[in-house]
């Protein structure tokens, strides 16, 4: 099981790590929730994994560890916030240079756009 | 219990609420009450300051829950320090806002109340992932400020600000996990004593969630390979803003002071003086790259920019060798800086407003209007930030050489440093005889619009840096002080098993 | 006490004199002497213990932290330097009122000057080396505004920031120096460190101090290699030249050295760097002098020449040198400072310098001519002129300087060439001045004597130079001893200040000298054509060179680090952290701790594998923005699902109502955006990309791994203990939510509504027109609301609001609260206005949701202040039991109204930010009702 849900946080990270690096503010966006998620179940995870039991007084008799459900908590909320805000900054990027580049505007470089288009075409 | 230790925190938040009401109230009104709410921070940051001198600890625990299970805020002499510099800078900043810059959308006061709320809360609480949410707090609301004032230009740099700090909280995140899975616990007191006794596999843990909180901090204090954010966002930030920000990097440094001093200080066995190591020659380049950087700037704001992050390197070099000494020079010096810096960002504002088109580019242009007055301004602020006598900045200098044990870090800092100051003095001297000196004939078409605020606020927040010189003596004794309690973490410990209401009698 | 006030004074007076200059020239010039008059007063008395040897001492604590006090100490050495100062100060002033043009800002020019002499006279009455630090670089400072006075002109801006460049940076290493010895000896108080001498030589810093100090000292007395910038401070008003560049400033590194001497000179070292670089300056500044053609270009080299005179005299080590030194110190002073003023007023009188176009002034200006040939006179060695005395002991000094063997004819013949040189130069200023014919073409024809008063100066001056000059020994004799005494820490070599010594090698040198110069001096036009073959270089053109080029290198390597590319910042975050980490993650290796690993239940297992394929999917096909965005969804639908199955029921549930809200903000989002991403990194990044984030991930696998397997025990069960008693309820998370730690959730509400406040003051003034079609070209659909949806929807509202009551009821014991149940509300009336369209919605919707934000966080914070009441801290909370009719048994808490907070704030919040992005779009014509109406 724990295995499985490290997996989970390291794929998470990973594609989020990936996607934050691209190039569009779309993307890094994504980036930004998928990294979020595994953070929130890691965070999660640092009060360990309890199968079948609750937060909840009298509910049961094996308690999770609540302290860092509470932490995630708050930390969904703040995450929610922070994406709220950076779309619409990208919004308002896209608006200012009518381009969604996260500098504005692609790099103007002629060796880099020929480059691409010769991988692109594959010759 | 104290409750004047909540007034910085709950004076800006019911200030910033009753802003939020006042969407469509007429402007004067609201900036009335906004500086008086500002005012009302000073006033309250000064008694905090008065009541931490006798070097006691003042817990406040929210909830009335006993450390370390509820939040508790915590009054030092550091944290009072960062609260009066905060505040009094934050005071000159919103005074030169009332200048006009608040106008354009009806948040400005707002956020800016909400900003010093997250900062205030950073200062004082003394529970690591609630210091997490005070990032948050500040965070968002500079987000706010820096977007403040439309036009284009600012769009972008704030964009990257954003999405890096972003980052960061995630990587703070991380850390809070790492080191909470470990020790069980939040609160940083408790952690102090938990983390020397962390054996075997854990320390590696409690190792990796330590250096990745360093990066964290690191990024807000601007700290080299983490700093290029800075320059463009603060050289198009509206000038308030701006200003206010010269204490947004010192968020960071104080991060490090209180967490790597008490957490990861001397006594926390494997664990002690975690990453210092790297952060000492950091800070060195971190000052190169800062000087580089002004000495190529193209116009005055970017030079001030890069005069932060040579501040931010000058002020962690002490701090990474973590002596007494060290430390109460590195506040001295803070304090310095941050509102020299602020000045200059405010001064430069005005200069770019008396220049016509050519703005603050160092490029030749008419001769600009109030040109006396305002070169004075620079000089004095120029003299101060490059740390030249007779001005504050000197003796922070001073205090920062003369902290060090003769041996090779003190060759690296000693040369750096004053190579650094060299160069700097060089940067100011060529932008200032550009600006003021080399003119064209022409006029200014655009009509001369000062108003008594901005300039008042530009000049005194520059002007502070005589009054740190008068008061050079008292200022040092708090801040060695400061140091002193900082360094003796046992006394902190007992904010543990202070008694909450109730239960004591 | 009177000592600061002689220090202080000036700077006073650079206050107060700025405020006459309304009242004409005379009224300036007379406000600006006072407190060098006063200041002449105040040393008076303290003459008597001065003169034998005694000195005069104030202290004052002011930064003891850095051993920095406010002590000023007049001896021999500070009296001789203070009289200087005060007195061509005055005179200076006087000449100033004349040569200054009515229009000039005077006030400015008086204010500077004092400030000047304030920093001067702190540099030599300073009892405490960090003190003087101060003053010098202050004085850098003030000189830097005093060359750049004219600051139209380029070359005065160059040559101040030159001369500040080369000062100011010399200073900061003589600041080095001055920390070491103050390291050395624990202290900064002068009497300390000049009684320490013995320690310091013995010190291994030594050499280093004493290096970094004469670093100071050479760039300040402009000594070969730093001496460049003293020629193009000339720039400056004349006034400035006389006593910056001849009387005052340059003589503080000499100062500074003679001040040192006991503790520092007598070495080897010592010898040779001082001596050599004195010969050296000595030699270079005298030959280029002869080959000026501007008289002030003439006059600032002879001075280069001089300082290295002194300089060397200082570096010899003998006694009787050091007494050589300062008593050239003062005729130099003089005899300088009346040649500045002469030249001055020739400048002043024909317009031009130029040597070449001045001639034969003596029919025009008879009186300044002789002026100006008694002092030249001087300066090359005329006997009963003050400058042949010291030159006579600078001759004799220099035939015993204890030098190798093979060496020991070097100084006398460099002192001898420089003789002759000197010689040479003054018979030029003579000769070619004011005789050699008639003046051609000058700018201002003809020239006639100036102002009477503007001559007092020059001829008072001149007088020292005949009275030391005829009666050395009345004249300057007890000060000479004094200064000499302070110097040489008592032990004052036998001297006798007569007009001549007889017969002897260093009388017959100065004749030597004499004859060559004047034969030098009638050949000087093949010289001139000589040299006229080397290439003037212009330092001035070069330091800007320097400096441009060096901001200019400076900008590019900037420009190419900070390049403005977030792929780059974002990356160097990553690679940091990686950096960091690597180490201590890489000896955790795969570790599994002792709790060991449970096995997986099917469900679970695909589940996981059903996010994990979703996410990769999101990543690889994140170009297709779309299908990107629902893969997403999916992977936030099996986070909710993973917090169910792991006992984490409200984290489920905030986690799927969050997720809803956050994907119809995306949509909004992707509604204006291009719906794909055209590729643009390079394979090369790429790889990178991929390589960064596979580490990154596998770092976060293993330490999650190691966590999750590693025994633990936290502060929580004080939670699960206290939270029914001291909570009052039973769900744990929501008692800590809104009670053990409800200043997080505070500080968490605030957050969004800064957010929210945000997002509304950037979008109000932003419009943006989506693309007419979507990614595959399918114009947007014209009906905007389908009825289909519209009639389910209206009924959901209700319902809704309902449930989100319940969820928030509840929540204090099961899961459930405020912000769930205020995301569902927000959710239901999300789905109106996507249903029914914005107009419709708003209409119905009359209140503003900035207020329903500011009253979430009112009554937050006053659920928390209400406590204060009470006596408690903030946000302590209280609750008790009420029977409720149906439900029954029914506890309420003071952290509700907290929660009502929260419930509140989150509907402001998120319908602010929806809104305002709905609103972003011209066809979306949703305006507020006080909008429209």
């Amino acid at each position: 099981m724990e295995l499985v849900f490290a997996l989970v946080i390291g794929t998470l990270t990973a594609t989020g790590v990936f996607l934050l690096l691209r190039a569009r503010t779309f993307p890094v966006v994504m980036g930004l929730t998928l990294l979020s998620y595994g953070v929130n179940l890691f965070l999660f995870a640092s009060g360990r994994l309890t199968t079948g039991g609750q937060p909840i007084l009298g509910s049961t008799d094996n308690y999770t560890d609540p302290l860092p459900q509470a932490l995630v908590l708050t930390a969904i909320v703040i995450g929610f916030a922070m994406t709220a805000f950076l779309v619409v900054m990208a919004l308002r990027n896209l608006a200012d240079n009518d381009d969604d580049h996260v500098d504005g505007k692609q790099p103007k470089q002629d060796a880099h756009t020929s480059k691409l288009e010769r991988e692109v075409t594959g010759k | 219990m104290n409750h004047w230790l909540t007034a910085p925190i709950l004076i800006p938040l019911i200030g910033g609420i009753l802003q939020t009401f006042m969407g469509y109230a007429p402007m004067s009104l609201r900036r009335t009450l906004a500086l008086a709410t500002t005012v009302l921070i000073v006033v309250a940051t000064l008694g905090l300051l008065f009541m931490a001198d006798d070097g006691s600890y003042r817990v406040y625990a929210f909830g009335n829950w006993q450390p370390p299970f509820g939040i508790v805020l915590v009054l030092d002499r550091l944290a009072a320090f960062m609260l009066v510099m905060t505040s009094v800078l934050a005071l000159f900043c919103h005074l030169f806002a009332l200048g006009g810059a608040d106008e354009g959308n009806r948040q400005f006061h707002t956020l800016f109340l909400f900003q010093l709320m997250g900062l205030n809360i950073a200062f004082l609480t003394g529970d690591l992932f609630n210091l997490f949410v005070a990032f948050e707090v500040l965070l968002i609301a500079s987000y706010g400020l820096l977007m403040h004032g439309g036009g284009t230009a600012r769009t972008v740099p704030g964009l990257h600000y954003v999405v890096l700090n972003l980052v960061g909280s995630a990587i703070f995140l991380i850390s809070v996990g790492m080191i909470y899975s470990v020790t069980g616990t939040l609160n940083m007191a408790d952690l102090a004593v938990k983390i020397p006794q962390v054996t075997g596999e854990n320390l590696h843990l409690v190792k990796a969630g330590g250096m990745m909180l360093l990066v964290v901090f690191a990024l807000k204090a601007a700290v080299l390979p983490l700093c290029f954010w800075l320059p463009k966002a603060y050289a198009h930030a509206t000038a308030p803003v701006a200003a206010l920000f010269a204490v947004m990097t010192k968020v960071g440094v104080y991060a490090i002071i209180r967490v790597y001093l008490l957490v990861f200080g001397d006594d926390a066995g494997e664990l002690a003086n975690l990453g210092m190591d790297w952060l000492f020659p950091l800070a060195l380049i971190t000052l190169a790259m800062g000087v580089i950087g002004a000495l190529g700037a193209n116009n005055l704001r970017s030079l001030i920019a890069w005069q932060v992050i040579i501040s931010v390197g000058t002020l962690l070099a002490p701090i990474a060798l973590g002596s007494r000494e060290g430390i109460s020079a590195a506040l001295f010096y803070m304090l310095s800086t941050t509102w020299t810096v602020g000045g200059l960002f405010l001064v430069a504002t005005l200069i770019a407003s008396n220049r016509g088109g050519a703005a603050d580019r160092l490029i030749t242009a008419p001769k600009m209007r109030h040109r006396t007055c305002l070169s004075a301004l620079f000089m004095v602020g120029a003299v101060a930030a490059a740390g030249l006598p007779p001005l504050s900045g000197f003796f922070g200098k001073i205090l920062i050489l003369k902290s060090v044990e003769p041996g090779a870090n003190m060759a690296w800092l000693w040369s750096v440093v004053l190579i650094g100051s060299f160069l700097t003095v060089v940067a100011y001297s060529r932008a200032g005889s550009i600006v003021f000196w080399r003119t064209v004939d022409g006029h200014l078409e655009d009509k001369d619009q000062q108003h008594w605020p901005t300039s008042f606020a530009a000049g005194a927040l520059t002007a502070l840096s005589i009054v740190i010189v008068a008061l050079a003596g008292p200022i040092n004794e708090y801040t060695d002080a400061a140091a002193a309690q900082l360094l003796d973490t046992s006394a902190y410990l007992e904010i543990l098993d202070v008694p909450v209401v109730g239960e004591d009698n | 006490m009177s000592l600061p006030l002689v220090v202080f004074l000036p700077f006073l007076g650079a206050l107060i004199a700025p405020l006459f200059a309304q009242g004409g020239r005379t009224a300036i010039a007379i406000a600006s002497s006072v407190p060098a008059l006063i200041g002449l007063a105040a040393l008076f008395p303290h003459w008597e213990t001065v003169a034998d040897g005694g000195s005069v001492l104030y202290t004052l604590n002011w930064l003891p932290a850095i051993g920095l006090s406010f002590s000023f100490r007049l001896d021999g050495l500070a009296l001789l330097f203070s009289l200087l100062i005060l007195i061509i100060g005055i005179l200076i002033i006087l000449y100033a009122r004349y040569y200054l043009k009515k229009k000039e800002n005077i006030g400015k020019f008086y204010a500077m000057l004092l400030c000047f002499k304030g920093s001067m006279l702190g540099i030599v009455l300073s009892g405490n080396l960090l003190l003087m630090m101060i003053f010098w670089e202050l004085t850098s400072l003030t000189s830097f505004l005093l060359i750049s006075f004219w600051n139209h002109k380029q070359d005065a801006r160059r040559g101040a920031r030159m001369a500040l460049a080369v000062t100011g940076g010399g200073g900061l290493a003589l600041l080095a120096g001055i920390l070491i010895i103050g390291n050395i000896v624990g202290s900064f108080e002068l009497d300390a460190v000049l009684a320490a001498g013995d320690q310091i030589k013995a010190h291994a810093m030594y050499p280093v101090a004493l290096t970094l100090v004469l670093l100071g000292a050479f760039t300040k007395s402009a000594q070969f290699p730093f001496h460049f910038w003293l020629p193009h401070a000339m720039q400056a008003p004349t006034p400035v030249s006389a006593y910056l560049h001849s009387a005052t400033m340059v003589k503080a590194g000499v100062f500074l050295m003679a001040r040192l001497y006991p503790a520092l000179a007598g070495t080897e070292q010592w010898f040779y760097m001082v001596s050599f670089t004195g010969m050296a300056t000595l030699l270079l500044g005298a030959y280029v002098a002869m080959f000026k053609h501007d008289l002030k270009g003439l006059l600032a080299h002879s001075t280069v020449s001089h300082l290295g005179l002194i300089t060397l005299l200082l570096g010899m080590g003998t006694k009787l040198a050091a007494v050589a030194a300062i008593f050239h110190v003062i005729n130099h002073a003089t005899f300088k400072a009346s040649l500045f003023m002469a030249a001055g007023i020739i400048d002043h009188e024909t317009g031009t310098r130029d040597m070449r176009r001045i001639n034969g002034l003596w029919r025009f200006m008879p009186h300044t001519a002789t002026l100006a040939m008694v002092a030249a006179a001087s300066m090359a060695g005329v006997p009963l002129l003050n400058g042949f005395l010291s030159k006579e002991m600078f001759f004799a000094e220099s035939l015993h300087v204890n030098l190798p063997a093979f060496l020991t004819w070097l100084p006398p013949t460099v002192a001898t060439l420089a003789g002759i040189f000197a010689v040479a130069y003054s018979a030029r200023f003579i000769h070619d001045v004011f005789f050699n014919g008639s003046p051609v073409n000058l700018p201002v024809y003809p020239p006639h004597e100036p102002p009477r008063y503007m001559k007092i100066p020059v001829e008072i001056l001149v007088f020292a130079c005949l009275m030391v000059g005829m009666f050395p020994a009345f004249s300057v004799g007890p000060l000479l001893y004094a200064a000499s005494y302070a110097t040489l820490d008592g032990q004052v070599p036998e001297y006798h200040l007569t007009i001549l010594h007889g017969i002897n090698l260093p009388l017959m040198m100065s004749i030597g000298a004499f004859i060559g110069g004047l034969v030098m001096y009638s050949q000087r036009h093949k010289l001139f054509a000589l040299h006229a073959r080397f290439r003037e270089i212009d330092e001035k053109a070069i330091f800007d060179k320097v400096v441009s080029q060096l901001a200019d290198l400076a900008h590019r390597f900037t420009g190419s680090i900070e390049n403005g590319s977030l792929q780059r910042y974002s990356m160097l975050l990553i690679v940091s952290v990686i950096a960091v980490a690597i180490v201590p993650i890489l000896s955790l290796g795969v570790f599994v701790g002792e709790s060991g690993l449970s096995p997986v239940d099917w469900p679970t297992g695909i589940g996981a594998a059903i996010l994990i394929v979703s996410a990769l999917a999101t990543a690889f096909a994140h170009r297709e923005r779309f299908i990107a965005l629902v893969l997403l969804s999916v992977v936030g639908l099996m986070v909710a699902l993973g917090f169910a199955r792991f006992s984490a029921p409200d984290l489920a549930m905030t986690q799927l109502s969050v997720e809803v809200v956050t994907i119809v903000l995306l949509m909004l989002a992707l509604y204006y955006m291009p719906s794909w991403t055209p590729r643009e990194s390079l394979a090369g990044r790429r790889t990178r990309d991929v390589i960064l984030a596979v580490v990154a991930g596998v770092g976060m696998t293993l330490i999650t791994l190691a966590m999750l397997t590693q025994p633990f025990s936290s502060i929580s069960d004080f939670f699960l203990e206290n939270s029914k008693t001291g909570g009052g309820g039973t769900n744990v998370v929501n008692v800590i939510l809104v009670d053990f730690r409800g200043f997080d959730t505070l500080g968490e509400i605030t957050v969004l509504a800064i957010a929210a406040l945000g997002i509304y003051a950037m979008l109000k003034d932003t419009a943006l027109t989506p693309p007419p079609s979507d990614g595959q070209g399918h114009a947007w659909t014209r009906d905007s609301h389908p009825l289909m949806l519209k009639q389910l929807a209206r009924p959901l509202l209700p319902l809704a609001l309902m449930v989100s009551a319940y969820i928030f009821l509840r929540g204090h014991n099961l899961p459930g609260g405020g912000f769930i149940a205020g995301l569902i509300t927000s959710v239901a009336l999300v789905v109106q206005y996507i249903a029914s369209g914005m107009v419709w919605t708003q209409d119905r919707i009359r209140f503003k949701y900035h207020n329903v934000i500011g009253l979430g966080l009112m009554f937050a914070t006053l659920a928390g202040v209400g406590s204060f009441i009470f006596g408690y801290p903030f946000l302590t909370s209280t609750f008790s039991y009420i029977k409720w009719p149906v439900v029954g048994k029914f506890e309420v808490a003071s952290a509700m109204i907290f929660d009502l907070g929260v419930y509140l704030t989150v509907i402001g919040a998120t319908l602010l930010a929806l809104v305002s992005i709905g609103r972003l779009s011209p066809h979306s014509a949703i305006k507020s009702p006080r909008e429209r109406s």
